[in-house]
């Protein structure tokens, strides 16, 4: 469980005193922490297994304060990382001990509210719940919907493109999101997008979303909102095998029906979830699927009835739908509580994020069985059945010698079989630290060279950010060079016109 | 001219080091539909992927299928289409636009153009359904972007700036791209002789009800005088059409459509079209047939703005009072193609000035060369973020090998 991070500077080190004093000089106040007991919430993030005090941490709350603390680390070459709610699952906002931490916090205003261009104005500490909830009473809502929706802030949404349940149907933040206000390294303000559908140029909001707080700093958004179904309704499918799970899920989208949400709970899970809500789950089944419909009441109730023909003739062995909001939300309740429901039968877990095909979820569960018994270690499956977006929760124990690093290993794992099979490293968690050293299963020298270029377009000091995503540090000019075999003829063998 | 038809991604990666070697920048085509949108450029080269055209992978139920970047859109499409599937996207047909010969393009040129078509307001853009991609940068290298399934957050999501980025920043050579269950029926609410303003309100009701509106389009009187097709049937002299349409399963596109109209009374009567008669509207509709490059607006430039929906209906109603050009609604009024009466810069100073003051941009899509080699074709941006644009083109394209000129003039010839 040791990650490599980049070398502190000691010359920065050295000059702590000095820089926390100009960091004062910018935010005044209560805004720039520097004692150790205040800055040890700081030390981690969601993935707490790695912690790390920052060498000093700054709540800046205007923009012109971003950009200041932004110019000032850029000229005295100071590392920053920047920090939402701290929500991150794969160690985004892990500190460095030689760099500013730079929290977003105090961005808490929604500044503006546009129904006619179903368009929201917010600043990124503002959470996710928190937009849905300022819209609710015309009949709004903002669609991504991560689990931690409650907590979790809408600038690090944008930071991980963070998904949900909704995704399947209504995409993921990169869908949802139209424009922003965000400060570069260098201290410079740029907005792009608005609320116009699309920006001009290259799509550069297409690219920060998602970009782990490697290329700026967010300090506005718009966002895209939607008008709310007029109703949901959720069917709960056991199965008595995975993979008749699994074919129930292929053939409700090959029927043409993208449900709202499509969830997936292996044994493990169902019982665990069970134990913790009492949410009424089967416990003799291996699989159970819960998919909600969304939409007009007509449609609803005619697609309830289709997808249960699907479930019965893939042989459900159990199939309840709720007549009522509560029922449906108790549906949800286990779902919703299965991680903290799997904590209580574990000292620890570790929950992996990779997406795979949906065709390959029964080779993929049963190399998992086969993984489980060879490392020792229980593995319980939730996952976003519908867009084939895995968490398996390994099970460990930390005081246990050696468990943690089998743990780990054993995600590593998980996380190679989901390329192998031709899926991806994360579906919504982000690389972060944890998956930082597995990017090379995914991508080539030349994949990840081309990515670290665009990079270099933001930030050419490698100053925002660094030792997370990559697992290499380059620096830029070495990336720039152009390898070109010279005295070629033009275009060999290639036929002309 | 030296035209090279590439086979394969080693002969991209290939042609692209001989131009980076001999400093010869390349113009990159499929089947060329759309080689005069932007601005001119300093190519005397055409690299043309047309032969790479397979369809590499179809997997109707994970939603997706991968195809060489030279694959027709015209057959991507049917074979889509067999399975019941679609580009949500609804990409447009520039073909009756621009005047080019009846082909839709290929793939790689309808993800380098990006141009999205009505159901864009309810399922995305281009940018929104290319989920992988495998290109040759400028640097003459392979490389590949996102993956092959529909959640992925995998470093950065190099395919949103290859979306829409005309060619200038990799050849891509293949793609993955996210299908969806095609509509089981669709119906549309026809509300006549609305002024522009008021279709504006009309649709902005209609798009944020829970009615679930996957196409929201205004074409005003002026507009429909000279088209012929689905629209000049409906059309009566100098009445505008407002359109709506509701997709999904029959039941509930009727029940939709029932409840939507009620909704809109106020707006007043309406007419129901169904299922095959609606979808040749909306084919109109994102083809932009009242421009076609057949009639008799043959020669007047046709712009593409974009601008916050709710602006719409008043921009463009001034705009068509002072231009004396006409102009079509799409997007629930954010999006608005105008076609102007000819002019030395296609009106592009004022029209700029006046799209600015609503947070729009304005593209030229239609152009002589002369007037496209005098203006910015394509909205020009404030300094730090064209300097930001220009950086990532670098990162990419660091010898501007690729399309050399056609986003923005006064790049180095």
């Amino acid at each position: 469980m040791t990650i490599l991070m980049p070398e502190p500077d000691q010359a920065v080190l050295a000059r702590r005193d000095e820089i926390v004093a100009s960091l004062r000089k910018i935010v005044p106040g209560e805004g720039v922490i520097s004692s150790a007991a205040e800055m040890k919430p700081y030390e981690s993030d969601g993935l707490m297994a790695y912690r790390q005090p920052p060498m000093v941490v700054v709540l800046p709350d205007t923009t012109k304060q971003v950009s200041e603390v932004l110019r000032y680390c850029h000229k005295n070459g100071i590392k920053v990382v920047p920090r939402g709610s701290g929500t991150s699952l794969s160690g985004g906002a892990l500190p460095l001990a030689d760099g500013v931490l730079l929290g977003l916090g105090k961005f808490k205003r929604i500044r503006e509210i546009d129904f006619d261009n179903r368009a929201v104005v917010v600043e990124p500490g503002v959470t996710n719940l928190a937009i849905s909830q300022a819209v609710d009473h015309a009949g709004f809502y903002y669609a991504p919907d991560p689990s931690s929706q409650i907590a979790c802030s809408i600038g690090g949404n944008i930071a991980e493109n963070s998904g949900g349940v909704h995704c399947l149907k209504y995409g993921m933040t990169t869908n949802n999101v139209l424009g922003c206000e965000i400060v570069l390294m260098t201290g410079e303000i740029l907005r792009i997008g608005g609320k116009a559908a699309e920006c001009a140029g290259y799509d550069l909001m297409g690219v920060i979303t998602g970009s782990e707080g490697l290329l700026g700093v967010i300090t506005e958004v718009t966002v895209r909102i939607l008008r709310k179904p007029e109703t949901a309704r959720a069917l709960m499918v056991g199965f008595t095998d995975v993979e008749a799970a699994g074919r129930c899920v292929a053939d409700v989208i090959s029927a043409g029906i993208i449900p709202g949400g499509m969830e997936m709970m292996d044994r493990p899970a169902i019982h665990a979830a069970e134990a913790f809500v009492h949410a009424g789950y089967p416990l003799d089944v291996e699989a159970l699927l819960i998919i909600e419909l969304d939409g007009p009441q007509v449609e609803v109730d005619e697609l309830i009835t289709r997808v249960e023909a699907i479930a019965l003739g893939c042989g459900s062995t159990t199939c309840q739908i709720s007549t009522s909001e509560q029922e449906r939300l108790l549906f949800w309740s286990g779902r919703k509580a299965a991680f903290p429901a799997v904590g209580r039968i574990s000292p620890d877990y570790l929950c992996m994020d990779g997406t795979i095909p949906r065709a390959q979820l029964p080779l993929v569960l049963r190399r998992m069985t086969q993984m489980s018994e060879k490392y020792g270690l229980r593995v319980a499956n939730v996952f976003h059945a519908g867009d084939g977006n895995l968490h398996p929760l390994i099970l460990y124990d930390a005081n246990k010698p050696g468990e943690q690093d089998r743990a780990e290993a054993f995600g590593a794992d998980i996380l190679r079989l989901c390329v192998e099979v031709g899926g991806v490293l994360t579906g919504e968690h982000g690389v972060g630290i944890e998956k930082r050293d597995l990017m090379p299963e995914m991508f080539s020298d030349i994949d990840l060279n081309q990515q670290q270029r665009l990079k270099c377009a933001f930030d050419s000091e490698g100053l925002l950010n660094p030792g997370k995503v990559f697992p290499t540090l380059h620096r830029c000019a070495e990336l720039g060079r152009m390898h070109v075999h010279g005295g070629k003829l033009p275009f060999p063998d290639i036929p002309r016109f | 001219m030296d035209t090279l038809k590439v086979r394969d991604a080693q002969e991209v990666e290939d042609a692209v080091r001989a131009a980076i070697a001999g400093e010869q920048p390349l113009e990159i085509i499929g089947h060329g539909t759309k080689r005069r949108v932007g601005q001119p450029m300093a190519t005397n080269a055409v690299l043309e992927l047309s032969a790479l055209n397979a369809v590499t992978a179809y997997e109707p139920n994970e939603l997706i299928i991968t195809v060489q970047a030279g694959a027709p859109v015209a057959d991507v499409l049917s074979l889509i289409d067999s399975k019941n599937q679609q580009f949500a996207f609804e990409p447009m047909n520039t073909s009756l636009l621009l005047g080019t010969v009846e082909t839709e393009g290929t793939i790689g040129g309808m993800i380098a153009a990006g141009l999205a078509g009505p159901r864009r307001i309810k399922s995305g853009g281009a940018r929104d359904h290319l989920l992988g991609a495998h290109a040759v940068s400028g640097f003459g290298e392979s490389f590949k972007a996102g993956g092959k399934v529909v959640k992925n957050v995998t470093g950065y999501d190099l395919c949103k700036l290859l979306a829409g980025s005309w060619g200038t920043l990799a050849v891509m050579t293949e793609v993955t791209l996210k299908v969806t269950p095609r509509p089981e029926s669709e119906r549309t609410l026809l509300l006549r002789g609305l002024d522009d303003v008021t279709a504006n309100k009309a649709m902005t009701q209609a798009v944020g009800s829970p009615y679930d509106v996957s196409g929201a389009a205004h074409l005003p009187g002026s507009a429909l005088r000279t088209t012929g097709g689905a629209l000049a049937e409906l059309a009566q002299p100098d009445q505008a059409l407002t359109l709506l349409r509701l997709e999904g399963i029959t039941s509930s596109a009727s029940h939709r459509a029932q409840s939507l109209r009620e909704a809109l009374k106020s707006f007043g009567a309406t007419e129901l079209i169904e299922d095959e008669a609606s979808a040749a509207l909306w084919r109109a509709v994102r083809d932009v047939e009242p421009f076609a490059a057949s009639g008799p607006r043959a020669l007047w430039p046709v712009w593409r703005i974009v601008c916050p929906p709710a602006s719409g209906g008043a921009f463009g109603q001034a705009l068509q009072r002072e231009s004396g050009g006409e102009v079509i609604y799409d997007w629930g009024g954010g999006l608005i193609w105008a076609a102007l009466p000819p002019a030395a810069d296609a009106q592009a100073k004022a029209l700029r000035q006046r799209v600015a003051a609503i947070d729009g941009h304005a593209s030229l899509i239609r152009g002589s060369d002369e007037v496209r080699a005098g203006i910015d074709v394509f909205h020009p941006q404030p300094r730090g973020l064209a300097a930001l644009g220009q950086r990532v083109k670098n990162s990419f394209d660091p010898r501007n090998v690729l399309n050399r000129g056609r986003l923005s003039r006064g790049q180095p010839a």
